[in-house]
């Protein structure tokens, strides 16, 4: 289902969902938003690290 | 005879098509291998800086330098590379930054298109190169969250735009002032050096660094032989940078980025002899393998803005200059009580003013493609102070705001114990024997 292309010869972009507009933008933004909740998640656990380290302060 | 002439016409269509996508696979081929020569860059860089850490530090240290370049690659795909290609005219986006939207497709696999993933990869290389730049400099004490969102912001938006300006066929650096920068010595070592001091002066040094008179402790590098093999490996890597620097012409002379011809030989000569160069003026004041080695990769930068047109003994010179004044250079800051953990600011910022300058005064004249002016000081200095602006201006700024949400400096508590102890669950020397990592030193 992914494959732009029904055979080889005239292919230009032939990477998964090239023809897909909407799938591809909904690739796009959740490895988007999988790079920011990782910060967020990776910031909470360094507080928690260190708030542990001050007693739970 | 018609028939065999028909043939042979064929034949020639058939060679011709087939040398012209040879030619295509060998560009692609090029720098596709010059791109895997810059992962020893970072290879270095994580040796550099996990060996330039104390030993309570060394995981915490590695994680971060991994990250730095980890969080660039995704982030320039969204971003960057939109950047270079939509703002060389200054800011105000251009149209041409369509082909680098993250949906275009020329953003992936595509059969009539060999060039923007190869071109695409070396630019993230040179992104992730500005992000462990500065990530050296602030090893043992700053926050990983606040830590990856200024990498982000220096690998995938500052050096990028300063790419754009200065280090693109059409930037106006070079359009309006004939601005020279082979080697990326300003547009990469700049703005990552002087971005490191705008974030050094917010974060602080570290626990112990600094005596209430302001002397300074040394915090000393828990293993020097992983610190000099960490920077061989750069200088390695540093080959596959500089050969990414030059664009290949199938059959037709090499040219530099902004399209003056030149050789591949002359990175040849003039990478060898800055290094040694940097290497021997570093030994020459100091007799200390740290910044002799240190040297060595400051004599490339120092030369790297004329690589291309140097005489190799020039280039030597210019790289010993380098070499000899990087730690001058790095105690000058010390003096100002700025911690920088591995003397980036100087290593880089430094040697990077050196070569900017050295271009405007040693080759000045050197005519430009089209109606762009020939190299000038004047346009040199001009590109300068934008790349000490784009840097410092924003690393200033921006951690400042990172101090005040306090996501910028870890707690006095978790630096004197140790930053692997305190969130890494994993120890790097298990059966060292040493309680090192758990013990304050007498700075602290």
């Amino acid at each position: 289902m992914g494959s732009p292309i029904t055979e080889w010869e005239g292919a230009t972009a032939y990477f998964t969902f090239a023809n897909n507009p909407a799938v591809l933008y909904t690739i796009l933004g959740i490895a988007i938003a999988v790079t920011v909740l990782s910060i967020v998640k990776g910031g909470r656990h360094e507080k928690e690290a260190y708030e542990k380290l001050n007693g739970g302060k | 005879m018609e028939e065999q002439l028909a043939e042979l016409v064929t034949k020639v269509a058939a060679l011709e098509k087939s040398g012209g996508m040879l030619g295509t696979i060998d560009i692609e081929v090029y720098y596709f291998w010059a791109t895997a020569f810059m992962v020893l860059i970072h290879a270095g860089f994580l040796s550099y800086e996990m060996g330039a850490s104390r030993a309570k530090n060394v995981l915490a240290t590695g994680i971060k330098n991994i990250l730095a370049f980890a969080f660039i690659v995704p982030t320039f795909f969204f971003f960057g590379w939109w950047i270079y290609l939509a703002f060389p005219g200054g800011f105000i986006p251009s149209a041409d930054g369509d082909a680098g939207l993250p949906w275009n497709a020329a953003m992936g696999p595509n059969l009539s298109d060999n060039a923007t993933g190869v071109f695409w990869a070396a630019f993230t290389m040179f992104a992730a190169t500005t992000a462990s730049i500065f990530s050296g400099a602030v090893i043992e004490r700053i926050k990983m969250s606040g830590f990856i969102l200024l990498a982000i912001l220096l690998g995938s938006v500052l050096w990028i735009l300063a790419a754009a300006w200065g280090w693109h066929p059409s930037g106006w650096l070079l359009t309006d002032w004939g601005f020279h920068d082979f080697g990326c010595a300003g547009i990469v070592h700049l703005v990552a050096g002087a971005f490191a001091l705008g974030v050094l002066i917010n974060l602080g040094p570290r626990i112990g660094k600094f005596n209430a008179d302001g002397s300074a402790n040394d915090l000393p590098a828990h293993n020097v032989p992983m610190v000099l093999i960490g920077l061989m490996t750069i200088i390695v890597g540093f080959f596959g940078f500089l050969a990414a620097c030059v664009i290949m012409n199938g059959g037709a002379q090499w040219v530099n980025i902004y399209g003056q011809p030149m050789t591949l030989s002359a990175v040849g000569f003039n990478t060898l002899m800055g290094f040694a160069g940097g290497v021997i003026g570093a030994w020459a004041l100091t007799r200390d393998p740290f910044w002799m080695m240190s040297g060595g990769l400051g004599g490339i930068i120092a030369a790297a803005a004329g690589i291309d047109v140097y005489y190799p003994p020039l280039a030597f010179l210019i790289g010993f200059l380098g070499g000899v004044t990087i730690k001058m250079v790095n105690d000058f800051i010390t003096k100002l009580r700025i911690d920088d953990s591995v003397g980036a600011v100087a290593v880089h910022g430094w040697c990077g003013i050196i070569s900017l300058i050295a271009v405007g005064l040693l080759a000045s004249g050197y005519p430009n493609p089209g109606d762009a002016p020939p190299v000038t000081l004047a346009g040199q200095m001009v590109g300068l102070v934008v790349c000490f602006v784009v840097g410092f201006v924003p690393g200033y700024f921006v951690s400042m705001f990172l101090k005040v949400a306090r996501l910028l400096r870890v707690p006095d508590e978790a630096q004197v114990v140790g930053l692997d102890l305190a969130k890494v669950p994993l120890k790097a020397y298990p059966e060292g024997g040493t309680s090192y990592g758990l013990q304050p030193q007498p700075a602290e």
